[in-house]
């Protein structure tokens, strides 16, 4: 799987989370891109990313992703 | 010294032209000149709580340093913990020591066990809840790498003592403040006159809402037991409104004094009261607050908790709203007030609504009958809430409640000054319709500048003035200067 590839996959879990098919995510989107992206729906999000890819982070990795460019390579590094 | 004073203005007026004109293009001697103003307004009401400012920002300059000079984690984590312990250690100390002391009697005595503690005479430093709350989030930051330590001494105890929200916040993070502090600034008549603009609205909003709401509010909650109850659900929508008034306009105030100085502070309220829920009123109410809380509690805390589900979401909101009622003081009253907010949001994550976000009301003229009533709602939810906030102890709370909850409620209320309560309710009424015609800008009369010509706009703000100066009610100290 290619960081691209984690991109599209990734989209379609905020699309399903966030329950609006409008969000388009690029490497640099960050939580301030997409009005749903907020405290609350955050922890949802990283549930269902766990889940998906089937890995596990730290507290200290999810805080340390600055958009989504950097979760993307917290996935394939896990993988 | 309180901003609408005049001796802060005479000091304002000195330190204004000093800035701009004495030290004008040098940013390091106006960094200097930041530094020795914000220890003066600091030391004209206390000064010997100046030692601990200093030592704090001090402690905390070179913890910065070290924790990211050191290679070693252990010991970064050590350093880290030095600076937390200070931290917190000092709002135990001087905020909530004699609460646990006694809380921990009581608690002794209840199963007939007596206990001869003693509790110590502390006063509290003024603004300490604010500028400590700076310095654990700029440790926490430079720990998690999102800013680099600040080296240059001045400018870090500047940011700590930064005066124009030294006292009530708002609570700037260092990554927001400190780079403005470290580069060049240049006089801006646009940015000069919309602070003015700022600081005018924050009068209207403290002197002649606030302070006339405040002289209904001390009467109805002084009296309440001999009052009906219709008498105390006025006094609690102007207590409601008071609070509102008081705070808000001074974050309008301290972020007007800052941009006079060329700098931008953090927003405080985004107009709470236009909320869709409790959630979004969180969002919008004391925002460098909860946005604190949100980065260093809630969230690694909803981290921690994601495999509980919805029952880990609702642990981490209690705990945060706790942190949040007792941040407020050392008073049973302000725990329950935490522990009743964060229980608002227990439906909300239950039925799944917390994670749909509403249609933002701004831009729009009218609100449907759903969104008003979702207001009205919002604001009934806090008007419970300032209940318990006003209290002086749970039993008052309760006994206010009882009163509250009666059949007199739809009785005449008995009130000393009827027409100054018709006056008020007018100023309130004018409050929000400016607020609601206003509630796409970052404060309500924000874009008269670019919106109205010269004659208008200088109609409103002489309108404003004469307003102030017939209107204003006098001596009320801001609410927030005792947290």
């Amino acid at each position: 799987m290619d960081k691209n590839e984690v991109l599209i996959q990734l989209q379609e879990i905020f699309r399903d989370t966030l329950d609006n098919e409008e969000v388009v995510l690029t490497f640099d989107t960050t939580a301030n891109d997409v009005e749903e992206w907020d405290s609350l729906t955050h922890i949802h999000l990283v549930v269902s990313i766990e889940k998906h890819f089937k890995v596990r982070f730290t507290s200290k990795e999810i805080q340390s992703w600055k958009n989504i460019g950097e979760l993307a390579d917290g996935i394939l590094a896990k993988k | 010294m309180v901003f609408n004073s005049l001796p802060f203005v005479l000091f304002f007026l000195i330190f204004f032209f000093l800035y701009w004109f004495a030290f004008k293009g040098n940013y390091k001697l106006q960094n200097i000149l930041v530094l020795g103003g914000s220890y003066f307004f600091y030391g004209w009401w206390d000064w010997r709580f100046l030692f601990l400012l200093i030592g704090v920002s001090a402690l905390n300059f070179l913890l910065g340093i070290y924790i990211d000079k050191t290679e070693s984690t252990a010991r970064k984590k050590w350093l880290l913990y030095i600076g937390l312990l200070q931290g917190i250690g000092g709002l135990f100390v001087f905020k909530y020591f004699n609460f646990f002391v006694t809380s921990f009697i009581d608690a002794f005595a209840a199963i007939n066990i007596s206990l001869s503690i003693h509790t110590i005479r502390i006063i509290l430093p003024l603004g300490i809840s604010f500028y400590t709350f700076r310095t654990i989030s700029y440790l926490l930051d430079v720990d998690r790498g999102k800013i680099k330590p600040c080296t240059d001494w001045v400018v870090f105890f500047s940011y700590v003592s930064f005066f124009p929200s030294l006292i009530s916040g708002p609570i700037d993070r260092a990554g927001l403040l400190i780079p403005q502090l470290q580069k060049k600034r240049e006089f801006d008549y646009e940015q000069a006159v919309d602070g003015f603009r700022q600081i005018l609205w924050g009068l209207f909003k403290k002197l002649v809402v606030a302070d006339n709401c405040a002289t209904f509010t001390n009467e109805i909650f002084g009296n309440f037991e001999s009052l009906p109850a219709s008498s105390l659900l006025l006094g609690l929508f102007f207590y409601t409104i008071q609070i509102y008034a008081d705070f808000s306009g001074y974050s309008d105030m301290a972020i007007g004094f800052a941009r006079l100085i060329g700098f931008n502070i953090t927003k405080n309220f985004d107009f709470p009261f236009f909320s869709q829920n409790i959630a979004e009123f969180w969002q919008r109410w004391h925002i460098s607050l909860t946005s604190w809380l949100t980065d260093y509690v809630f969230t690694p805390l909803s981290i921690q908790f994601r495999d509980l589900g919805n029952r880990g979401l609702i642990l981490a909101i209690m705990i945060n709203f706790l942190i949040i009622g007792i941040w407020h003081g050392a008073n049973w009253t302000f725990v329950l007030f935490g522990l009743l907010h964060g229980a608002y949001y227990i439906p909300l994550i239950l039925r799944g609504k917390i994670f749909k976000k509403k249609k933002s009301l701004k831009g729009k003229l009218v609100p449907s009958f759903t969104e008003f009533r979702n207001m009205v709602g919002v604001f009934l939810m806090a008007m419970v809430g300032f209940v318990i906030f006003r209290a002086d102890n749970i039993s008052e709370a309760f006994g206010f409640y009882g009163k509250l909850f009666s059949s007199s409620m739809f009785s005449v209320p008995v009130i000393s000054n009827r027409s100054g309560a018709v006056i008020t309710m007018l100023f309130i009424i004018v409050l929000f319709v400016i607020e609601w015609l206003g509630k796409s800008n970052e404060y309500a009369i924000g874009d008269i500048g670019t919106r109205f010509s010269k004659p208008v706009r200088w109609g409103i703000y002489y309108l404003l003035v004469v307003t102030i100066f017939f209107f204003a009610a006098t001596g009320k100290e801001f609410i927030y200067f005792q947290f």
